[in-house]
């Protein structure tokens, strides 16, 4: 069990992270906020790459920092930019950190070979790395996250690069993974961990938002996401007046998805909110900056 | 111990390094066959020390001037004009032989007319040391014709060695060659350290590497590493260039011939070393210091390296502190003794591989104890840098 205990982060004089405390137990955390929020500078607290300017984070009532190897011995990390050397094939660079994991040549190689096939890249295992597609890469780095067989699996936009039959087969993959371990899955791509995190962990203004399984967080909207078809002349006010999460164009009319937290309107059909209305109603400023 | 391994793979596939030592490699052979058309009349020296034993003493050269005369009548009984070419080579193999003699009788005179505390003011004068630092020099100066007096009485200097001048073998192999394989040794040496140090942030592969069990330890492995990297390269190096250097002179009898032979008195000042040392314990105590000084500089570099994390910053900074260091004691006013504390640095270490435990040098290098003191204090210096950057890094942030 991780416990992050008012952990907070400053950059020189502009924080980050704020009084974050979080209670993680084995099972998939889905990290969902947008670019900027904070996301990787958490995953680096707790892949011990940076110490947090304020409060601490513990494995088992132990400071992570202090426990040291003994912590990272049962990490898993993917970063957000994973590196790789041009010259070396999957095999070498996995051999390597294999040896970095502290394991010995012998499993190393079996694992490896267990491995490449998980994540589908055994014919290119002896290929070198310069050649392959963003995608190759990733799963290259997924590969590596999981040599040492972590207690804690954190991976920051895993998802980042790969096609959808890629998307799908890593949602399996954690599934999987995450019967008897810690999983920590950062993005910003809701329909990543919308089914198969137990828990979505959201970031604004720097402080924990939400923390709380799908259904939960989608309640906190129940009753005021609706659906309805107006004339596309109306469709500026109609913004004006609610918070529209949804439009598509359907033969000359708009259909809109929005949230009002009022009495319904006529012709206003009242739907289930998903996680994606929660994200794009909960960061509609950030968002619009951004568009 | 894998680890070590891989960190080293990592400069040894590299094609630049590779390049380079072959390059270097094959230069210094090149230097040394190419003035190799010496080696006849080079053979002289090693001949008469084969023959009538390394140490010139009174018996030895009565013995060779009864084979000089012998010589001589032998020559003067060749009549005709159309000479062979046998007895070419011999005319001039006995012209050379009776300079050496001359230069033997000649020993004495020569080294009486020395007078080091004269020699001492002279420099004073020429660097205009005053001060302190004048007096510093003045003492260095009485214990060099002290340790010459002693040289006098016990005759250490009255060993057969090729002959200063004209051949300068001192030079050519102690500042020559050895200069060019510690300038080398130090660029290939200074670039695999960097490389080993930097590489991860280079490849942006340090987010992976470092939340490894092995972690930022891994900084310590990478300073083995280049340490291990940097003796391979200038054993390599060394053995490559020396094994040619005595495969072509041929000094199988003057390895235990004085360093400080009067023979090989090539300029102005006959060479004096502090130590009575042989011409085999000075090249290996050349060589030890020049591995030491690379030891030195490869943690110099690896230091640097975690504090900028970029090979060419890396290069550029070791560079100028290079340079610094060399011209740090023309800065300093000639008055006060910081002026020689500066001079104990590894630059002029290097640079001077001639002058390695000589007292006719000048500056600070001249001083009895300034190699041993150099390597030491600087081990201490960079001993606390490596420490210093290694607990700095293990605290650090890693973006
Ligand atoms: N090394 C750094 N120095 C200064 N500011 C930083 C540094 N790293 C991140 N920041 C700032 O901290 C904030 C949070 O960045 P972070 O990378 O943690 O966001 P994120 O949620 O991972 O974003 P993204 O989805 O784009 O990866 C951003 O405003 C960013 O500019
Ligand atoms: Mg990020």
């Amino acid at each position: 069990m991780i416990v992050v205990k008012n952990v907070s982060k400053y950059y020189g004089n502009f924080c980050a992270l704020n009084n974050i405390t979080l209670e993680l137990h084995n099972g998939v955390y889905g990290l969902l906020a947008p670019n900027g929020a904070g996301k990787t500078t958490l995953i680096k607290m707790l892949a011990t790459l940076i110490t947090p300017s304020q409060g601490e984070i513990v494995y088992d009532g132990k400071n992570i920092i202090h426990m040291d190897d003994e912590f990272r011995a049962l990490l898993g990390y993917l970063p957000q930019q994973f590196g790789y050397y041009n010259n070396y094939s999957p095999k070498q660079y996995l051999l390597y950190l294999a040896a970095l994991k502290g394991m010995g040549r012998k499993d190393s190689i079996r694992i490896i070979k267990e491995l490449l096939e998980k994540v589908a890249l055994s014919e290119v295992g002896n290929k070198k790395m310069k050649k392959f597609s963003g995608g190759m890469i990733q799963r290259v780095g997924i590969a590596q996250a999981l040599l040492n067989n972590p207690k804690v699996l954190i991976l920051d936009e895993p998802t980042a690069g790969l096609d959808p039959k890629e998307r799908a087969r890593f949602r399996n993959l954690l599934s999987e993974l995450a019967r008897d371990r810690l999983v920590i899955v950062s993005t910003h791509i809701v329909s990543d961990v919308e089914s198969i995190a137990n828990e979505v962990i959201m970031i604004k203004h720097q402080e924990v938002l939400y923390k709380d399984s799908v259904e939960n967080i989608c309640n906190t909207l129940a009753g005021h996401v609706y659906e309805t078809t107006i004339d596309y002349g109306h469709l500026d006010a109609f913004r004006n007046r609610y918070t529209v999460l949804l439009e598509k164009q359907e033969s000359g009319e708009m259909n809109i998805r929005f949230i009002h937290k009022g009495a319904a309107a006529e012709g206003w059909l009242s739907v289930t909110p998903s996680l994606e209305d929660v994200f794009l109603y909960e960061y509609r400023d950030e968002i619009r900056m951004e568009v | 111990m894998d680890i070590i391994y891989y960190e080293c793979k990592k400069a040894f596939t590299s094609p630049i390094l590779i390049a380079l030592l072959l390059l270097f490699a094959s230069y210094n052979i090149l230097l040394i066959v190419s003035t190799s058309d010496r080696r006849e009349e080079l053979k002289v020296a090693n001949q008469l020390a084969g023959k009538y034993g390394v140490g010139i003493t009174d018996d030895s050269m009565n013995q060779f001037r009864e084979d000089l005369q012998h010589d001589l009548v032998k020559l003067n009984e060749i009549t005709r004009t159309d000479y062979s070419e046998a007895e070419l080579d011999f005319f001039t193999e006995l012209q050379l032989k009776e300079k050496y003699y001359e230069m033997a009788n000649d020993i004495d005179n020569r080294y009486d007319q020395i007078d080091w505390e004269q020699i001492g003011e002279s420099q004073i004068n020429m660097y205009r040391f005053s001060g302190s630092a004048a007096d510093t020099m003045k003492n260095e100066y009485i214990k060099l014709s002290l340790r010459f007096e002693e040289m006098k009485d016990n005759d250490e200097h009255k060993m057969w060695f090729f002959a200063g001048d004209p051949y300068k073998m001192h030079s050519f192999l102690f500042r020559t060659i050895f200069g060019h394989v510690i300038f080398e040794s130090l660029i290939i040496i200074a670039l695999a350290a960097a490389l080993i140090t930097n590489y991860e942030f280079e490849n942006r592969t340090h987010l992976v590497a470092y939340t490894t069990t092995r972690g930022r330890r891994l900084m310590r492995d990478k300073l083995a590493a280049s340490l291990l990297t940097a003796t391979t390269v200038s054993v390599f190096i060394l053995i490559l260039t020396l094994g040619t250097y005595f495969a072509v002179f041929d000094y199988s009898h003057l390895w235990g011939s004085s360093i400080s032979s009067a023979l090989n008195w090539e300029y102005k000042l006959p060479y004096v070393s502090w130590w009575n040392i042989s011409f085999s314990a000075f090249l290996i105590w050349s060589i030890l210091l020049v591995y030491a000084s690379m030891m030195l500089f490869t943690a110099i570099i690896f230091s640097i390296s975690i504090f900028v994390k970029n090979n060419y910053f890396t290069f550029f900074i070791f560079a100028v502190f290079f340079a610094v260091a060399l011209l740090l004691p023309g800065f300093i006013p000639a008055s006060t003794n910081l002026i020689f504390i500066a001079g104990y640095n590894l630059s002029q270490l290097v640079m001077n591989p001639h002058m390695f435990l000589m007292g006719n040098s000048s500056g600070a290098m001249m001083f009895k104890n300034y190699e041993w003191i150099t390597i030491c204090a600087w081990t201490i210096i960079v001993v606390a840098l490596s420490y210093i950057s290694l607990r700095r890094f293990r605290k650090q942030d890693i973006h």
